[in-house]
This record gives C-alpha cells, sequence and structure tokens, in this order.
C-alpha cells in the first residue's frame, strides 16, 4: 500500500504563471499545450494557439516575458498542430512535433531562427502520423510519439530513425494514440497511453516493463492520461487529463496524491485586475469554485466553471530544482508546485 | 419487422429529410426494414448518438475543449449534426435553437450556449412545461434577455415578456399586466456569480484565464414572493408556477403547434406576422394543439401524430432547407467526415454566409426561414458547397454511392438511367422536367455509363461525381 509514499511526498503550490492571449503575438499563452525547461531557468512554452496563434513564448519563473518565435501557417519553420516541445541537451536547440504536417521543426532557442525540420506522413520508420509528445534521451535522440500510428520512435537529432516500439493495440506494450512521454532518470520511457488510459513504462530499447492505471475516475484510474513525468524518488506524475486532475503514483503504481488545481492570480493577471476595477470589484463577491446543478457535474464542467482548478492539463515537466510544472492548455496558465 | 413497399420508401426519405438530415444509402436501408411507423418511433427515441468522440475531437481542436469562440462551438456542433446515429436530438434541438433564439452577440459564452443545446437535447422531445422551466434556468436566456436585472421590487419585464411573446403564446393572448406579474415570479432567478459574469459579458473579457461558464442560481432574499394575478390565476406564484399556468392554455399548444409546423411540414410566414394571418393550413394545426393535450404537452406524441398525418405525408419539398440542414446533409451524404479535420471551422462558418451563424442568431425572434433563405449571395454559397462536396468521389460516402450503382443495373446505365438513379440518390427524384432533360443531355455527351471492372477513380465515376455536384446545385436539392 502507499502510507510510506504519502508520509515522504512533499508537494506544495508555489504559484501560477500566465494569462490568455487571443493575439498572433504579445505576452500571455494561447492554449499552452507542452513546455521546455531551460538549464538557465527560461520557460520555452508551446502554445498550440487554437486555432491559429501558434508560437513559442519565452518567460521564466519571474514570468518576464522575455521573447517569442515561430507562427502559425505551412512554411518552413511555421507550424499548424504544434503539439511537444523539447530542448537539446545543451540548451541551444528545441525540438517541436507538429501532429498536422507530420514533422519535426528545429529552432535555434537563443534566437528563435528556424534550423531544420524532417518527418514527412506515413507509417514507414521515420515517417509519422500525427507526431506529439516528445523528449531528449541523456545521448541526444527524440522519442516521439507519433499518434495515429500508435507506436513510439527514437530518432536521432539529425532525424535518422533508431528504433521503432509499440503499435496499435490494448495489450502489453501496445498504444492507442499515445500522447505524452517522459524519460525517467533511469532512463527508462513511461508513456501516456492516452486512449488505453494507462501509462506504460518501457526500456530505453522498447521492451514493455509495466502497466499502471485502467479506466475510471477512482485513485489510480485515468481518463485519457495526457503526459507523464517522473522524479528522481520515482514517483510518477500524470495529467489525468479527462479526469481534469494530476495524479501521483508510487514507483510500484500506488495511488499516492490527487492534486485538481489550487490556480493564483499570475502577475500578468494582477497587471490585467489593476487596469479594470470593474471586474475587481465584482470578482470580490463571488465564489469561483462554486456548487454545480447536477447536469453540470463532468469534471470538464466542473473545470469550465471552477477557475482554480486544472483544465485541459496537457503537460507535466519537471526542472532540475524538483519544480513541478503543470501545462493547463484551457486556462492558458502554468501552476508550479515545489516537491521534495 | 415489416418491408417498405415502394411508396413506403418515398415516404420514409420524406421523413429522413425532416426528422434526420436526409439519408445515406445505409441508413435508408436499416429505416425501410423497419417500416414508416416503427422509423417514426425510432427517430423519436434517440439511443447512443455514437457521434464523434468527444475525447478525439477536443485532443485535436483544442479551442473546442475550450470553446472560448464561437465558430468553435458552432463547428463542433457541426460535427454532432454530421456525425451523429441519433439525428432527431439534433434537428429537436435545432428547431428549439430557432424558436429560443440565443446569441452569442450578447452572451460572449459559446459554451454555455452549447450547454444549452444540450439541454434542447436532453428536454426538446419530453413535456414543454419542463422545457421550459429549464430554459428559465438556462444562464445564457437569463444574459441574454436581462434576468439577471431583474429584482423583487425593480423588476426587467425582458424576460417576462419574451416568454409570453415569443416562447409560448403569442401576441394577443396575455395582457401587459400579465407579463408584469410574471416578470414578478422570475425574480431573483440568476447566474451563479452574477454581477461578475454580467460584467464580463458585457466587456467581452476573456481574462486572466479564459471564459469561466455560466450555472443557474436562485436568489431566495430577491425573490418576490407576493402574491400575483397571472392569466386568471391567483397565488404567490414562483417562475414554475408561471410555466404551469403558461403550459395550460390552448393559446400554448397552439403557438407550438404552428412552430413545429413551420420547421417540420412547411414553411410559415416570419413569427411577428402570426398573430395577423391565419396558419398555412388550420386543421392540421387543431390536429397538433389537441395532440398537445392528448399528450400532456409532450413534444414527442405531438412530432408522432405529424409524422404520421397526411398533411405531412403530402408536404415534400415544401420547405427550404435551412443552412445547416443543407450543409451537414450533404456532410453526412458524402461521408467526408470520418475524424477531425482542420476545414471544419471554415465550413461551419460558410453556414453564417449562407445566412445562418449557428448560436448566434440574429435576435431573439430568431432566423426568418423559408424562401428568405435565399438570397443570390447565399445561393452561390450553397451551391458552390454542396456540389464541390458531393462531386468528391473519393469522399466515403460517395464512395459507397458509387459501389451501389456499381452492384445495381449490372453496373451499366443509360444516361437516362443514371440520371435518375442519381437523382433518387441526392432525395431529389420529382426534378422539373426541363433540369430532369438537360442533365440527361448532359451525361449523354459522353455516353452511356459502366462501372463494371473499371478502376476506382476512373472515368465513369468522375462523371458521375460530377453529376451528383450538378444534382446539387439544382433548385430542387434547396428544398426539403
Amino acid at each position: 500500500m502507499t502510507t510510506t509514499a504519502v508520509q515522504t511526498l512533499k508537494l506544495e503550490y508555489v504559484k501560477t504563471i500566465g494569462i490568455v492571449n487571443n493575439a498572433p503575438v504579445g505576452r500571455g499563452f494561447a492554449n499552452p499545450i507542452d513546455l521546455a525547461i531551460h538549464d538557465d531557468g527560461r520557460l520555452f512554452v508551446m502554445n498550440r494557439g487554437a486555432p491559429v496563434f501558434t508560437r513559442i513564448g519565452v518567460t521564466n519563473m519571474n514570468e518576464d516575458y522575455l521573447y517569442e518565435f515561430s507562427s502559425h501557417g505551412d512554411g518552413e519553420g511555421q507550424l499548424r498542430l504544434a503539439a511537444g516541445i523539447a530542448l537539446s541537451n545543451d540548451g541551444s536547440v528545441v525540438y517541436i512535433t507538429d501532429e498536422y504536417h507530420h514533422r519535426i521543426s528545429v529552432f535555434d532557442a537563443d534566437s528563435g531562427d528556424f534550423v531544420r525540420a524532417w518527418g514527412t506522413h506515413g507509417s514507414a520508420d521515420g515517417e509519422f502520423d500525427g507526431p506529439t509528445g516528445i523528449r531528449v534521451d541523456a545521448d541526444d535522440n527524440l522519442y516521439i510519439t507519433d499518434q495515429n500510428n500508435h507506436r513510439v520512435q527514437k530518432i536521432t537529432a539529425e532525424g535518422r530513425h533508431l528504433l521503432t516500439f509499440g503499435g496499435a493495440g490494448s495489450g502489453e506494450g501496445e498504444l492507442n494514440m499515445p500522447w505524452g512521454i517522459c524519460i525517467a532518470p533511469d532512463g527508462s520511457i513511461f508513456v501516456a497511453d492516452w486512449r488505453n488510459d494507462r501509462i506504460q513504462q518501457f526500456s530505453a530499447e522498447g521492451e514493455f516493463i509495466a502497466k499502471f492505471g485502467e479506466s475510471g475516475d477512482d485513485d489510480g484510474q485515468f481518463i485519457r492520461p495526457s503526459d507523464v513525468a517522473v522524479d528522481a524518488d520515482g514517483n510518477i506524475y500524470v495529467t489525468d487529463w479527462g479526469n481534469e486532475r494530476v495524479q501521483i503514483l508510487a514507483a510500484d503504481g500506488s495511488h499516492v496524491r490527487t492534486l485538481r488545481g489550487e490556480a493564483t492570480l499570475s502577475k500578468w493577471a494582477l497587471d490585467f485586475l489593476a487596469a479594470n476595477p470593474d471586474e475587481v470589484e465584482t470578482r470580490k463577491i463571488s465564489n469561483l469554485t462554486p456548487e454545480l446543478p447536477p447536469h453540470l457535474d463532468t469534471p470538464h464542467l466542473i473545470s469550465s466553471q471552477t477557475e482554480p482548478y486544472f483544465w485541459g492539463p496537457s503537460s507535466v515537466n519537471f526542472d532540475s530544482e524538483g519544480r513541478l510544472f503543470v501545462t493547463e492548455s484551457s486556462r492558458h496558465r502554468i501552476q508550479v508546485y515545489q516537491t521534495g | 419487422m415489416t418491408t417498405a413497399t415502394k411508396s413506403d420508401v418515398g415516404l420514409i426519405k420524406h421523413l429522413l429529410r425532416r426528422a434526420s438530415f436526409g439519408a445515406t444509402p445505409t441508413e435508408l436501408d436499416h429505416y425501410e426494414e423497419l417500416g414508416y411507423e416503427a422509423a417514426i418511433e425510432e427517430l423519436l427515441y434517440p439511443g447512443d448518438p455514437q457521434n464523434m468522440p468527444d475525447d478525439i475531437i477536443k485532443r485535436y481542436h483544442t479551442d473546442m475543449h475550450e470553446l472560448r469562440y464561437g465558430n468553435s462551438a458552432s463547428a463542433y456542433w457541426l460535427y454532432r449534426m454530421v456525425t451523429t446515429k441519433a439525428p432527431m436530438e439534433e434537428k429537436v434541438a435545432l428547431f428549439w435553437h430557432g424558436v429560443f433564439a440565443t446569441g452569442y452577440a450578447k452572451t460572449n459564452q459559446a459554451r454555455s450556449l452549447l450547454n444549452q443545446i444540450d439541454m434542447f437535447r436532453r428536454l426538446g422531445l419530453g413535456k414543454l412545461d419542463d422545457l421550459l422551466i429549464d430554459l428559465a434556468k438556462d444562464p445564457s436566456m437569463i444574459i441574454w434577455l436581462d434576468n439577471q436585472e431583474n429584482h423583487d421590487g425593480a423588476i426587467n419585464e425582458n424576460w417576462g415578456r419574451e416568454l409570453l411573446e415569443l416562447f409560448s403564446m403569442g401576441i394577443g393572448n396575455y395582457t401587459e399586466d400579465d407579463i408584469k406579474e410574471a416578470s414578478r415570479a422570475f425574480t431573483g432567478w440568476t447566474l451563479g456569480n452574477a454581477e461578475y459574469m454580467a460584467v464580463r459579458a458585457s466587456k467581452d473579457s476573456i481574462w486572466p484565464y479564459s471564459r469561466i461558464a455560466w450555472h443557474f442560481d436562485f436568489r431566495p432574499g430577491d425573490h418576490d414572493d407576493g402574491e400575483k394575478r397571472f392569466l386568471g390565476e391567483t397565488g404567490n406564484f414562483n417562475g414554475d408556477d408561471i410555466v404551469r399556468i403558461i403550459c395550460k392554455q390552448p393559446a400554448t399548444a397552439r403557438f407550438i403547434a404552428r412552430h413545429l409546423y413551420d420547421f417540420f411540414v412547411a414553411d410559415e410566414e416570419p413569427v411577428p406576422q402570426w398573430p395577423y394571418s391565419p396558419p398555412r393550413d388550420p386543421e392540421a394545426i387543431d390536429i397538433l394543439a389537441q395532440a398537445y393535450f392528448d399528450g400532456d404537452h409532450e413534444i414527442r406524441h405531438m412530432l408522432r401524430v405529424l409524422f404520421n398525418s397526411d398533411f405531412f405525408k403530402e408536404a415534400k419539398y415544401s420547405r427550404v432547407k435551412c443552412p445547416a440542414e443543407l450543409v451537414a446533409g450533404t456532410m453526412r451524404l458524402s461521408g467526408s467526415v470520418t475524424r477531425p479535420y482542420m476545414e471544419i471551422i471554415p465550413t461551419s462558418d460558410l453556414t453564417g454566409f449562407m445566412g445562418q451563424s449557428l448560436l448566434n442568431p440574429p435576435s431573439v425572434e430568431g432566423w426568418h426561414e423559408g424562401t428568405e433563405w435565399i438570397n443570390s449571395g447565399a445561393l452561390v454559397e450553397r451551391v458552390n458547397f454542396a456540389a464541390k462536396e458531393i462531386s468528391d468521389i473519393t469522399a466515403p460516402g460517395v464512395r459507397l454511392i458509387l459501389d451501389r450503382l456499381a452492384e445495381r443495373n449490372g453496373g451499366e446505365y443509360t444516361p437516362t438511367e443514371i440520371v435518375d438513379a442519381c437523382l433518387d440518390i441526392m432525395g431529389t427524384p420529382e426534378m422539373d422536367r426541363e433540369m430532369r432533360a438537360a442533365l440527361i443531355a448532359h451525361v449523354g455527351m459522353g455516353g452511356d455509363i459502366s462501372l463494371t471492372g473499371g478502376e476506382k477513380g476512373g472515368r465513369c465515376e468522375r462523371r458521375i461525381g460530377e453529376l451528383l455536384g450538378l444534382i446539387a446545385s439544382t433548385t430542387e436539392y434547396q428544398l426539403v
């Protein structure tokens, strides 16, 4: 059981970063879908920008909006359905998956200049049908979930195919529209097996190791998990997208804790409210965690009415200081928690 | 189980044009096997809609997970119309959306508008009393008609007036005092965090963290629980009582009957004309009004009587397709939507260019329908869309049509035979003689059609695709 894990896991809410942005440029987030964290503290936020405000915004824990790059479109260096973002180990380039163009685009992390892109639509090795999750291993190779081919591909930084594993199905080691992926501290690969409502663990060579969870909304169950991250102690953090929550499992898969979200006003949110006193006054007399009528009782509908709760948690990441970053596509923000 | 006769087949197609969005060959097989009356019952008791799964849509269209924008919400509804296996649910929702017209332009709340549509799915075939009570509690309607400003001692009569004038009885059947008394009864019927939500709606504010969806809230301290006199009855009425009294009225039965006739049978004049002009078919309204009381105010029973009536069976092609019917019906037939795709939003926007922006009607009166759908700009949009959509011979639904044609008639057709077969598939068998002759002459320029042994996408298939597109461009295809 989980008693030991419950007693030892420390986790505290720190802050919220973000505000909605409804323009093709500028401070704020537009449906952020994934995050890459630089060793120097920069946060590279992948704005899916549904439907057309796609770009990468770069900020930090102090909520300085530093710069942004790329845009919506079909040309080189442009993105349409950006899904995942990862930094190279030296922090010099970012890799972005685009499930519309079925390719991976590479940008200079400092200048934002387009470097190269690779990938074509298909099901052969090195081809993609909806590439989504992307993470970099210690050797700078990329593990990429290939959503509609129901598999994971390992690719070199230059785009050369190394390994494929998974395949359509619900058996051990098989996948159904995988989304997020992570490389655990021990080098094993965790995949958010999205439409199988579970997390699967593979060796770096793609051999099945373990599976965690099943369909449902109880502790340890998932509805369409979108991403996974693993801490230094082996605890598994899952954005349980369909349940609008984050679940934490111990290394053995036992349930440790569930987070529903506790967002507060970010610096940018406070800036906005400072200029809109009518909203401040009426907000003061509001209850943003209300009781709802029974026909609005799904996690999705509850989150649509409850501002502090996670809504569309799409990505979960750790920085080098053990901070947990949960990216919410429909609230345009990142909730930060301190672990350890 | 009975098998439909040939005359039944024509009626079943008529039924499916009205109670659904037309029929694919596969749907037709199913309903023909059921027979006409059993088909009505199945349509009136919608089962699992099996529409494109929400999770698949929301993962792909992040904007449809959030539903911040109006056009994301209308496109999301279009997916449902196009892929549902319970089409009556969507038809009834579309019907009530036109009657209880609530719009994005004032509410700036796409998700809550879709919640209202979902309420129409849940309650739209049920008892009118239940529907009107939930409508009064619907937060989009509350903001749309300012009921959050309707206070004890300081009424705002916008909701009370429209409830009587446009949603239940029609002008001439109540007094100004009835409006005031009804409004008093609905004081305190508001939405959660009304003050904040009203400010955000009025400013179209999405900040800081996007929209916050709405829910109903009753504030007893702001409710006038004093005695009221309404439509001849006296009591300490709350809103529920007002709805109950309204639903007992013969005028309500006739008003709802005329709305149902207008949407499901034949185009009526716009609602503002109703007090001054008799119904197109007064006897039909009498029959439907009686069905309202016989069925204890249940809309499903009214529709059962309607679809089984002679006046319905004789009303083929007497309505102009509304844009949503045209677009969704053509897409269902083409089968082009098999998974989420980016173009669904511009496709959904087309209904707006044709005069019907879903979830954003021009006013609380809804859309003026019938021939008012057709002006030269809208007609060009309608023809261009339908012809392009149905002439794509790679679309799964069109492939199914081609495969069926290849199986029948030995796969060999004269120009006359292929035109008649395609007219039947497109739901337009009663084509104008001159137009039919022109289509036959056009196809005849290429000679006979042979679908045996040819490869997919070959010349004969392309000619059929072109013919389907031409049929979609005719006047008859605009009718339902």
